[in-house]
């Protein structure tokens, strides 16, 4: 029963990315391609929007967007957790002392707050890149550099823990005392026990950063108009919902699917690496 | 004494984590483009009207000064004056604040004890009966409620209750609201209310079925029901009070998901609260009720865990003798 759940839900991620990669392949994201609030139909398989838009072509595209940004924003918090989680939990007491302070006052913060505070203060800047990179990424960074600054500090903390307990084990001690130095140990010795914690992680943390872009575009604060972030088509579709409520159903099903389909990938390979670790840090 | 203790060590501790937010949250705005200043003077001032008044309100000082002010302002629940008044008796942000954040507050309130009956309820009914319907049915209910998220349910809720059936209000009563009593506005709350109260409670039911279902298992249970002890009693007093420990930690979490939530759910039902006016401020760029907002939630969120700490110990003894 529950293989079978993991099993659709890795089928349905697999083919969430193969159509975000082919999204714009029938028409074009942002422009005009046909009539008005159109329901559903074989042309126009999610139906239209308010300016004639077609709505499966921006759900397969706001698809791209979130499976881009989610897998950014954690790599980033990922590389920014193993670093400060790792001189944390192996480096000496006041490091560790120093880090864990900086982490847990991050913690202190709602995170979603600081998001947003983040996003109040960058969003609409161009970051001198105007004309050098496509525009969709300097719409989209304010979002990456927010989450990304929120992701960190709750992995970090994991991490770190794992590192202390890590630390004492006994195939340390013997690869010390064969004369490895620390930068092997943790390489060769810490970082590989790692992977499979940080991996069952990875997908709960994508599904969060899923949500909280979804939220944040949502508050009309995230992804900018005319990008077609799940979040903001559903805040777009609210004014057509007599009409046309194929509008918010349609990003509305696929964004929840795709939660879903991440917890029960990210549960699974949690069971798979680390029974201990059940019912902490659920979404 | 243990207890006094352990509440001085976290209300001390809470010093330097406030130290911390409050200068992030006037670091940031210093970032922003643009102050105060080039705001008041408007989109033609020149740079000497921009220069005169950045001299009025003190903006050239340096920033740890600054700061400072802020901080000690802050303290006595002075935020300045919004940059964008509405009327006259609205300039001072303490002011505009006041009755949105009561009425944010009473919201998240009613979805918390809401969300703790529900979570509960289900928990102890998928704990009894584990592995059977009524556990599905639970377990169905917390996936859901945790990978359907506010924004999603919000608009979906206006659909069904407000567009097709027409049993419901779509949004809230801007202009009579305020004349209106807590008995009239229920019928505008209940939606808001409930899709607040939706993620908590399947955080709850979540965790409190695994409580019921360890609680269940354990020996004095079984010696219980061999004593005779009659089962609802037995599920009541014994079993009950084992879910209350991770209930109440679910209750200290939750909050930042109301945040979120109030944000979103202000927005979709147009409540007149702290997270719509965040929301606007946002927009218009109008940072003393930005930093206000912040501050105000992130105390809140400290006292609420400090609460739940506080509390946890007093309810499993376990706890407090760790401590």
């Amino acid at each position: 029963m529950k293989n079978i759940a993991v099993i659709v839900s890795v089928v349905f991620l697999i083919a969430l990315v193969v159509i975000a990669v082919a999204a714009p392949m029938r028409y074009d994201v942002t422009a005009t391609v046909g009539p008005k609030l159109q329901p559903p139909s074989a042309e126009h398989w999610f139906g239209t929007d308010n300016l004639g838009r077609d709505t499966f072509t921006r759900v397969a595209y706001g698809a791209r967007i979130s499976i881009v940004l989610a897998m950014a924003v954690e790599a980033t918090a990922i590389v920014v957790a193993l670093i400060i989680g790792t001189l944390a939990g192996y480096g000496r007491r006041w490091l560790d002392a120093t880090l864990m302070r900086f982490t847990d006052g991050m913690f202190a913060f709602p995170d979603i707050l600081l998001a947003i505070l983040i996003m109040g203060v960058f969003r609409g800047g161009d970051f001198g890149l105007q004309g050098k990179v496509p525009k969709i990424l300097i719409d989209v960074f304010p979002v990456f550099a927010a989450l990304a600054v929120v992701g960190w500090p709750a992995l970090a903390r994991i991490v770190r823990n794992q590192v202390l307990s890590l630390k004492e084990q006994d195939f340390v001690t013997a690869s010390r005392a064969l004369g490895a130095g620390h930068l092997h140990v943790i390489l060769r010795h810490i970082l590989p026990h790692l992977w499979g914690l940080i991996s069952a992680i990875a997908m709960v943390g994508m599904a969060m950063v899923i949500l909280a872009e979804g939220a944040l575009s949502f508050l009309g604060i995230g992804v900018p108009p005319p990008w077609p972030s799940w979040g903001l088509m559903i805040q777009e579709g609210r004014e057509w919902m007599r009409s046309a409520p194929h509008m918010i159903i349609w990003p509305s099903i696929v964004l929840s699917l795709t939660i879903l389909a991440l917890n029960f990938v990210g549960d699974a390979l949690r069971d798979r690496f680390d029974p201990k670790l059940r019912a902490t840090r659920r979404l | 004494m243990l207890l006094a203790k352990r509440i001085g060590a976290r209300l001390l501790w809470a010093i330097p984590t406030l130290v911390f937010i409050s200068f992030i949250t006037f670091g940031i705005a210093e970032l922003a483009p643009g102050d105060a200043a080039t705001t008041l003077a408007g989109e033609h001032g020149d740079a000497a009207t921009v220069k005169r008044i950045r001299e009025d309100l003190g903006l050239n000082r340096p920033f740890l000064v600054r700061y400072w002010e802020f901080a000690t302002n802050a303290l006595r629940g002075d935020f300045g004056k919004s940059w964008y008044p509405l009327g006259d008796q609205d300039t001072y942000v303490r002011d505009i604040l006041r009755t949105r954040a009561w009425r944010s507050l009473q919201m998240a309130a009613l979805a918390i004890v809401l969300a703790a009956f529900f979570g509960v309820l289900l928990g102890m009914v998928a704990g009894i009966w584990h592995n059977r319907f009524p556990d599905r049915l639970a377990v169905a209910f917390s996936t859901l409620g945790i990978c359907v998220p506010n924004f999603v349910l919000a608009p979906l809720f206006i659909l069904i209750f407000a567009l097709k059936l027409e049993v419901l209000p779509m949004t809230w009563p801007s202009v009579t609201a305020a004349e209106m009593s807590f008995v009239e506005l229920i019928p505008y709350m209940l939606m808001p209310v409930v899709i607040l109260a939706t993620r908590p409670a399947a955080v709850i039911t979540r965790l409190a079925r695994a409580a019921m279902i360890d609680t269940l298992s354990q020996d004095f249970i079984r010696t219980a029901l061999a004593k005779g002890v009659p089962f609802t009693r037995m599920v009541f007093h014994h079993a009950l009070r084992n879910t209350l420990v991770p209930v109440a930690t679910a209750i200290g979490t939750s909050f930042g998901y109301l945040l979120t939530g109030s944000f979103i759910v202000e927005t979709a039902f147009r409540v007149p609260g702290l997270g719509q006016k965040t929301i606007d401020a946002i927009y218009k760029g109008d940072y003393p009720i930005i930093q206000a907002v912040v501050l105000l939630f992130a105390v809140t969120f400290i006292l609420v865990n400090l609460v739940v700490d506080v509390v946890l110990p007093m309810l499993d003894p376990r706890i407090r003798e760790s401590a």
